[in-house]
């Protein structure tokens, strides 16, 4: 079979010494961006991403960085979600529920092993399904024309919009406003420059770095002033380091299940870590019946969204790899990462680059294993690092951050503009915009409008080739229906709701 | 700030990128698309829903509050400050002192703060540049550090 062959070669990319390096230093760090409340896998990808290209690592070597950091953020989250009942990142608030009472109880040390191992299995049954399902996809993606490239794209847009829930118009500004920023500079079919008002700096457009470093390093400190919490909650007492037999059989099925569903979650564009966690929880509480003592420290609740928020992580890697067209915030900051290398990921990835590709989902596997490793037993240096003082931490990040943005051009005019970029985004998302759009609007817009007007040249401007044909068609109803249909719902559950209730 | 607000801004940007993409044109074109229409689309589209949010705002308050300006103003100022200085004063001393404002904002003592900046200074100097070959400006210490 083809697919093992690639994902033999893909393991010999994942073993080499380098990447197994690599790898081990992305799953340590990952698991304390995700672990430390106010960062999640969004942030840590961000900041690392511009010292991966600065290190001139190989470009697979640097995705294999970045993956392992996004997978180690997913497990990190749930550490401080026990101890601390702070979830390290938004995938791990329902961790918390149950978690934090174990933990209470003296269960913490069970809690937290139950949970890594849940992780491994979200993260492995994830993983297997990239290696069944991707090449699958990227051979039906490879009909994609320009016309269907441009109908997916905005069947994304529609996904990470009308799945953001309470604020569907903000989103769709915040990813019309992406869209904007990526159109600053030389355009390159025509010659023009646009929006640089004359300015130098400006006519190679905006860097990307500077963008997600202001719009997710920046803006996150200055929401972080907000949110103290002392780190004195952090519960010590730990108690039995592992859990026994009857845990896991306990635990089991609802691990597997959630594991499938936050796979198949985290394929889907615009939905992630956070909806599949919700989701898995809610239904293991409901086949669990009247047994259940969720929301009291019911170890299956704690099982349960951390397979699924692991398996959502790797799962928004298929249309990322496959179609490139990123589902997630974080999958879009690696994407941006792969353009730095002038790598354009899509179905074509799959054949012109296998190395890269199938290095990086051998890697998804090597990493995974680490984690478990480096999770079970260290958990105690990790629960020391929680009590890192904020004033120590916050200017480091910054450090880094200015580190990174500064390593690509030396110039002080893209500090400035990180500066800026930041301060606007945290206005932005204190008035309830969601940056995920925009980070997503930014990746794409370049590409988008390319499609577009390829499409368009075809018909001489015609643009009833947007719809013509019937993947475009089916794409295009889609997209409408993730735009009309979850109001739609809000609408008639609100009209059942004759009671006010609290939500 | 209100989502009024919000929405007006937003149209008000979109006026602006209206008028600044009206004249975007190739001069010899070879395709029914030029350089005009993506951004005038996007333009029209950021309008929409500027109306939009003017009309029909959410109860959504952003809850900045006075109390926090004064954190606030000191954060957003150290990182201009930064930004700006990072290349004259160099890493380090940029690092040491823009952790002072920031390292106090977030709880930290003055003392604290002082001594955090500068472990970050010298430590991540010493592992960016020396260790991992990625160059950092000297700034005040070239004359002990070299560098530009």
């Amino acid at each position: 079979m083809d697919t093992l062959q690639f994902l033999m070669t893909g393991f010999g990319v994942a073993l080499t010494p380098t990447n197994l390096g690599v790898a081990a230093t992305g799953a340590l760090i990952g698991t304390v961006v995700g672990m430390l409340p106010g960062l999640g896998p969004i942030n840590g990808v961000a900041i690392l991403m511009p010292l991966a290209f600065a290190l001139k690592l190989p470009p697979e070597t640097a995705l294999i960085l970045l993956a392992a950091v996004y997978m180690g953020c997913e497990y990190g989250g749930r550490i401080s979600s026990i101890l601390l009942n702070v979830p390290g990142d938004a995938g791990a608030i329902m961790t918390a529920l149950d978690g934090y009472p174990m933990a209470r109880k003296g269960m913490g040390g069970v809690a937290l092993s139950i949970s890594a191992w849940s992780s491994f299995i979200g993260s492995l049954v994830a993983t297997i399904g990239i290696v069944l399902f991707a090449p699958l996809l990227a051979r039906w993606a490879l009909a994609f024309g320009p016309a269907e490239y441009f109908a997916l794209m905005c069947f994304a847009f529609a996904c990470i919009t009308g799945l953001m829930g309470d604020a569907p118009v903000k989103a769709a500004m915040a990813a019309v406003l992406g869209l904007a920023l990526s159109t600053v500079g030389l355009d390159s079919n025509s010659g023009v420059y646009r929006f640089t008002g004359d300015d130098v700096h400006l006519s190679d457009g905006i860097q990307f770095i500077v963008v997600v470093i202001g719009v997710f390093s920046v803006s996150e400190i200055l929401l972080m002033l907000e949110q103290h919490h002392s780190s004195e909650g952090v519960i010590k007492a730990t108690g039995r380091a592992l859990f026994n037999l009857k845990e896991m059989r306990q635990t089991w099925w609802g691990t597997v299940r959630s594991s499938v569903v936050g796979f198949v979650v985290g394929v889907l564009p615009g939905a992630g870590a956070t909806i599949a966690s919700a989701m898995t929880y809610s239904m293991e509480k409901r086949i669990a019946g009247a047994d259940g003592r969720f929301g009291e420290g019911d170890i299956r609740g704690v099982a349960a969204p951390e397979a699924a928020n692991n398996a959502s992580a790797a799962g928004s890697f298929v249309p990322m790899l496959t179609l490139g067209v990123p589902g997630s915030g974080t999958t879009a900051v690696m994407v941006g990462a792969l353009a730095l290398y002038n790598i354009t990921p899509g179905p074509a990835l799959f054949t012109q680059n296998p190395t890269l590709v199938w290095g990086l989902i051998a890697s998804l596997f090597v990493a995974n294993v680490m984690l478990l490793v480096i999770n079970i037993p260290l958990v105690g240096v990790f629960t020391r690092l929680l009590r890192t003082p904020n004033w120590m931490l916050v200017p480091g990040i910054l450090a880094i951050s200015a580190v990174g943005v500064y390593s690509v051009h030396a110039t002080t005019f893209d500090l400035v503009l990180m500066s800026t970029l930041g301060v606007v985004a945290f206005l932005l998302r204190k008035q309830g915009m969601p940056m995920a759009p925009l980070i997503l609007g930014f990746v794409l817009g370049d590409l988008m409008e390319q499609n577009l007007r390829r499409a368009l040249s075809i018909t001489n401007g015609e643009i009833g080739i947007l719809f013509e044909s019937p993947i475009s068609k089916g794409l295009w109803i889609v997209a409408a229906a993730m735009v009309i249909v979850p109001p739609l719902l809000r609408f008639v559950g609100r009209k059942r709701n004759v009671m006010p209730a609290a939500d | 700030m209100s989502d009024r607000i919000l929405g007006a801004a937003c149209v008000v940007l979109a006026a602006g990128m209206a008028w600044a993409a009206k004249d975007y044109a190739a001069p010899i074109s070879y395709e029914p698309v030029g350089p005009r229409a993506f951004p005038l689309l996007l333009a029209m589209l950021m309008a929409t829903g500027g109306v939009w949010l003017v009309v029909r705002p959410g109860p959504h308050d952003s809850g900045l509050r006075l109390a926090q300006f004064r954190t606030l103003g000191l954060t957003v100022g150290a990182v201009f400050a930064y930004a700006f200085l990072f290349e004259f004063l160099g890493f380090t001393i940029a690092t040491t002192v823009m952790a002072v404002p920031v390292g106090m904002a977030f709880g930290g003592s003055w003392k604290q703060a002082l001594a955090g900046g500068l472990g970050l200074g010298v430590v991540l100097y010493l592992m960016f540049d020396k260790l991992l070959d990625v160059v950092l400006p000297t700034g005040l210490l070239k004359f002990a550090l070299g560098g530009h």
